[in-house]
């Protein structure tokens, strides 16, 4: 029905699904009552009086986490042409591929015994 | 991509407007926060250019490296920056700006004199004569596959040494 034929199931997933939401939010928003009052305006915190700043300092491990990632991106990058075209190559291919991931593993491991993938 | 005339020219048009807008938004807004998701924008919007010209692989690459990856890395070091810094002088214009902005419309210009003055055409006819045939019956990426692991077999290892020592050296350094 639009363009693209073959890919008619998927615009039509893509058109409810961005609709879902939208109208979940929209009823409830209609169909709620809203009483506001002092106790039901501050913040949230399991219960009890909230108590602290809501702005909590940046850590340096959220930023170990994301260089690890960058890393294994790349890899990612590489590893997507050699998927597409599996089929077609042979097994001397996958061995390549292996020893690929291999290397990578190791590093991983290094990163791993090196303390950068604690969390806490 | 075979779209139809008037809808690929559509097409290029808004995703072209929707990334102005957003570099304009990683220039201007005050908060780098905001300027940093605005630079994500851009980088989404020439990952969909790439796929309008039909180079799957370099689209899928543009989306997991620079949004996926720098663009993370360019936010995480944003956010190590205080909250009370943001500055909040007016537009107050100094020589700097102007300079600035006269070198940048200066090339903005002359790029689009050279791109549509340049014969893109004959480029193109001279690198597509000496494709065989049997190559059209795969994918892009499918050829940039084969062509990895079968011609580039040696370099693929030798990529993933460099990513090693690259993980060995970052961490090292960021330990510190």
């Amino acid at each position: 029905m639009f363009l693209l034929h073959e890919y008619d199931i998927f615009w039509a997933f893509l058109i409810i699904s961005s609709l879902v939401p939208i109208l979940a939010f929209w009823i409830s928003g209609v169909l709620a009552p809203v009483r506001e009052g002092p106790e039901k305006l501050s913040s949230y915190e399991s219960g009890i009086e909230p108590m602290g700043d809501a702005w909590l300092q940046f850590r340096i491990r959220y930023y170990m986490f994301a260089l690890v990632f960058v890393v294994f991106d790349v890899e990612t990058v590489f590893l997507y042409p050699w998927a597409m075209s599996f089929d077609v190559l042979g097994v001397s291919v996958f061995i390549e591929a292996f020893i690929f991931v291999l290397i990578l593993i190791g590093g991983s491991v290094y990163a791993w015994r090196k303390g950068a993938l604690e969390w806490s | 991509m075979d779209l139809p005339g008037p809808i690929h020219d559509i097409l290029v048009v808004f995703i072209g407007s929707v990334l102005v807008l957003g570099g304009l938004g990683v220039v201007l807004l005050t908060n780098p926060i905001y300027s940093a998701f605005s630079l994500g924008l851009v980088l989404i919007c020439i990952s969909l250019f790439y796929i309008s010209l039909n180079s799957y692989f370099v689209a899928a690459a543009q989306l997991l490296i620079y949004v996926g990856a720098i663009n993370v890395l360019i936010l995480f070091a944003v956010m190590f920056m205080n909250g009370s810094e943001y500055s909040n002088d007016s537009y107050l214009r100094t020589i700097r700006d102007g300079v600035t902005s006269l070198i940048c419309t200066t090339i903005l210009f002359s790029l689009m004199a050279t791109i549509s003055d340049t014969s893109w055409y004959g480029i193109l006819w001279t690198t597509r004569s000496n494709q065989i045939i049997e190559q059209e019956l795969t994918n892009n990426v499918q050829q940039i596959g084969i062509h990895l692991a079968t011609d580039f077999f040696l370099p693929f290892e030798l990529i993933s040494i460099i990513l090693l020592v690259s993980l060995i050296g970052a961490i090292t350094m960021a330990r510190q």
